[in-house]
């Protein structure tokens, strides 16, 4: 069965997909951090990381219908809580807009979470669309990041579609005995599914188990890196660290 | 030196936890070369046998690996010379990458990375997946999948494949490349399997169980044309299959068809 996956677009040939994934994890996770911190009134501190982030799909040639399509996946859930904000904010003045209150503090929240979400959400995608998930991985270990964090990554990333596969299959089987879902007892059969679908992930991860220790597993997960980082690392990585403080710190 | 068989085992005893007895004193000893099919009913103990040749289960009884006793001390040799191959390849290949499973054995055994790389290079080519190193398993045919799982062994150079149920939801194209591709290694194999025709154009040997015992051992011939002993032990051979026509597959015959 065909899903989407986690890191579309990941193997185009690009400037910024040939680089260290360490050096990208180091940018992105600075630039977000730097984003989340900045004062909502510098406006034109928001409009460098956003340019920035627009050069860099525009470099890595990622499809713009992608880009947006991953964005819009992700930030309805963020702005539907923030965009009640305005109408139920107390302070500052206030607008009138029509029959509503509008007020102005409540405004300012709601562009704070717009910008910083906009902006930490295209560094994600831009970091998860122009590198491969394994490699991800890989550059995590190598920065670090706990092992048990990393493996329990790979082991979803692995398995996450096998698993949506197992429960498409048991849907299939439910409907085809002419389940319809329609009463209150069918709910029943809703749990029994999902407890058996725990099931059978517990047996397979018994399975799995055997199946590292059968090739020698003892309790460290050993991986290779094929990555050196250089000098398009370096650059890279100043360009990303210092352009948004630089223009954090003068705006 | 003293002549030792790639495995012995003697009466060796196995009951799951919750006391349900899957082995009842199973005596099996394979030679170095051979290749022999371990076939019976659902339930007969195989693939718990399978899981002791590697330490994976202890029960009681004895275990050897070409001379080694399957004990803690010897797991990390005896895990290296042979090769287990699980029935569902989803199993097998746990890694995000093909490369990355494929390097995990050789990772373990704490190879240089030439070296890991080596290994899985020679064990994709042999496997005939060469070129799917950066792919993730997810993106395979069952039947890539299947020979990705046999690669993740091979890597570990083993001395010894033992593989389960390893023509089950294959196609007809992808059962015959197994085929092809175990005929054309030359290391000792214990195929477990209800697949008798696949059984008969693979091994030599060939072992019943039932019921956590071994109940008939012997050529691949002898065995399978006693259609009482297979129907006593719930197999049967497939409709229109005979063992005469062994020549059809292409290999040589032991035996002549009018005896």
């Amino acid at each position: 069965m065909k899903h989407a996956f986690l890191d579309e677009y990941s193997h185009l040939e690009s400037p910024v997909h040939r680089l260290d994934p360490r050096a990208k994890l180091l940018a992105f996770v600075v630039l977000i951090v730097v984003c989340v911190t900045t004062p909502p009134h510098l406006y034109s501190a928001f409009a460098a990381y956003l340019g920035l982030e627009v050069a860099l799909v525009l470099l890595s040639r990622l499809p713009w219908k992608h880009v947006l399509k991953r964005l819009l996946v992700v930030l309805p859930f963020i702005l539907v809580v923030a965009a009640f904000v305005p109408f139920f904010s107390r302070g500052g003045g206030s607008y009138n807009l029509g029959p509503v209150k509008v007020s102005a503090h409540g405004l300012m929240v709601l562009w704070n979470v717009a910008a910083k979400s906009t902006v930490s959400v295209l560094a994600v995608i831009l970091l998860s669309s122009t590198t491969p998930f394994p490699d991800l991985l890989r550059g995590m270990e190598r920065m670090k990041v706990p092992r048990l964090l990393t493996s329990l990554l790979s082991f979803t990333y692995r398995y996450i579609f096998v698993l949506v596969d197992e429960a498409q299959r048991m849907k299939r089987a439910r409907d085809s005995r002419g389940w319809s879902g329609k009463w209150i007892w069918q709910a029943k059969v809703i749990g029994h599914m999902i407890a058996s679908l725990f099931l059978r992930s517990y047996e397979r991860g018994e399975r799995v188990y055997a199946a590292m220790l059968a090739r020698g597993y003892g309790g460290r997960v050993r991986t290779m890196c094929l990555y050196h980082p250089g000098i398009p690392e370096v650059g890279f990585t100043s360009l990303v660290v210092l352009f948004p403080l630089a223009a954090r710190l003068l705006a | 030196m003293h002549h030792r068989p790639a495995v012995e085992v003697s009466d060796l005893y196995y009951a799951y936890p919750d006391g349900t007895p899957a082995l009842r004193g199973v005596n099996l000893v394979v030679e170095e070369g051979e290749s022999v099919g371990i076939v019976g009913p659902n339930g007969a103990g195989k693939s718990t046998l399978l899981l002791h040749l590697n330490g994976i289960l202890s029960g009681r009884g004895e275990v050897k690996i070409f001379g080694l006793p399957v004990a803690r001390e010897n797991l990390r040799e005896i895990r290296r010379r042979v090769g287990l191959v699980f029935q569902d390849p989803d199993d097998q290949l746990f890694s995000p990458t093909v490369f990355d499973d494929v390097a995990f054995g050789p990772l373990n055994m704490g190879l240089s990375r030439e070296e890991v790389a080596e290994a899985v290079n020679r064990a994709l080519r042999e496997v005939g997946l060469a070129g799917l190193e950066r792919k993730s398993a997810f993106h395979l045919s069952f039947g890539q999948k299947k020979r990705a799982a046999i690669a993740t062994v091979l890597s570990m150079n083993p001395d010894l494949l033992v593989l389960d149920e390893p023509s089950s939801n294959l196609d007809p194209r992808a059962r015959r490349e197994l085929s092809e591709l175990l005929q054309g290694m030359r290391i000792t194999k214990i195929v477990v399997t209800h697949d008798l025709p696949f059984v008969f154009e693979n091994c030599e040997r060939v072992v019943v169980m039932d019921q956590g015992r071994v109940v008939a051992d012997g050529e691949v011939f002898s065995i399978l044309s006693d259609e009482e002993l297979l129907r006593e032990h719930g197999l049967e051979l497939p409709y229109g299959f005979y063992p005469f026509h062994r020549e059809r597959s292409g290999r040589k015959t032991e035996r002549n068809p009018e005896s």
